[in-house]
């Protein structure tokens, strides 16, 4: 992440050298334009050719020590996309003849007890609840403040905090 | 993500270049934003914390303030928010040129189904506010004692 962040710095202030200097950057990005790594000679002929000989691929994340940092991250990306499974889910659901009110009473025959429907709500609640925590996160990098590895780890821990609090609290109160 | 693989292309570019001049080397058009070299990348950029901003504050107001205008807000700014997210997803780990073709068509269709469904809901029917409300009170209905 430190590594993204200092970019997108770096990208904001080389943006503004080329704004300060339009003249000649316009004209010459062509020129100095060179295709992404998957287009560079050579790199597709190199797979291929490993895939040829039959050579495995070294392991990666079977292998690479989960930390804070990526383990957040990835769930930050995964809990938004469960929550759009949800979201598409949810507005089929709204498309369904005999209107929503009528789907909600079915739910209601076949709720099981109080207990485990506030068990459910709090497990429910919890991943939209941490991508929004984490998203202020996102936020605050975005602003270009919180990069230092202590940092990180102290938001990343009080945002795992605050998640799991909140959902509780949602569960039990709402 | 994207950041990632473009900032590193751009450090490839730099170094190319030499440190006299820091020309924006452009290394590879973006899947989805061919219209990098207008600085519009930049404006998505922005204009996609924005909307998580917004989506936020729509939220934070349907709890305590809900009405037909913030449902109608959400409608639009939730399935936006999604579509953006899982663009960058996709962006991310396909790389094969026609399927990418094929996900951002199907990525567009949905989100645009997804609006018109939620605004018609709204209009018609209960709304998204009252819709979360009466699915998260769900209770076990108390059947009668038939003793």
């Amino acid at each position: 992440h430190y590594f993204i962040q200092s970019n997108l710095r770096m990208s904001y202030t080389v943006r503004l050298c080329q704004l300060t200097s339009h003249s000649s950057a316009l004209s010459s990005i062509r020129a100095l334009s060179a295709p992404s790594e998957y287009k560079v000679p050579g790199t597709e002929k190199f797979f291929k050719k490993q895939a040829v000989y039959g050579r495995p691929l070294s392991p990666h994340l079977t292998i690479y020590k989960p930390q804070l940092t990526s383990m957040l991250s990835i769930s930050h990306r995964g809990s938004g996309i469960g929550y759009s499974i949800l979201l598409y889910g949810g507005t089929l659901l709204t498309l369904l003849p005999g209107g929503f009110s009528h789907y909600v009473a079915l739910a209601e025959q076949i709720a099981p007890g109080n207990g485990v429907i506030t068990a459910f709500k709090a497990i429910v609640v919890l991943p939209l609840v941490y991508h929004t925590c984490n998203g202020f996160r996102h936020l605050a990098w975005d602003t270009g403040k919180g990069f230092k590895i202590a940092e990180v780890y102290k938001s990343g821990w009080f945002t795992v905090g605050v998640s799991v609090v909140l959902s509780l609290l949602m569960a039990l109160l709402l | 993500h994207y950041f990632i693989q473009s900032n590193l292309r751009m450090f490839a570019g730099l170094s190319k270049v030499g440190p006299q001049c820091l020309k924006l080397n452009v290394i590879s058009k973006p899947m989805i934003q061919a219209k990098f070299l207008s600085g519009s990348i930049v404006t998505h950029w922005k204009a996609e914390r924005y909307v998580s901003i917004l989506t936020a504050g729509a939220i934070f107001g349907a709890v305590v303030a809900p009405s037909l205008a913030v449902d109608h807000s959400l409608a639009i700014l939730i399935p936006l928010h999604t579509h953006w997210g899982l663009e960058q997803v996709f962006t991310d780990y396909i790389h094969v040129k026609p399927v990418q073709k094929v996900v951002s068509i199907s990525l567009w269709l949905i989100t645009a189904a997804t609006v018109l469904a939620l605004l018609y809901f709204n209009q018609h029917d209960i709304g998204i506010t009252q819709a979360v409300k009466d699915v998260w009170n769900i209770k076990r209905v108390q059947t009668e004692d038939l003793g």
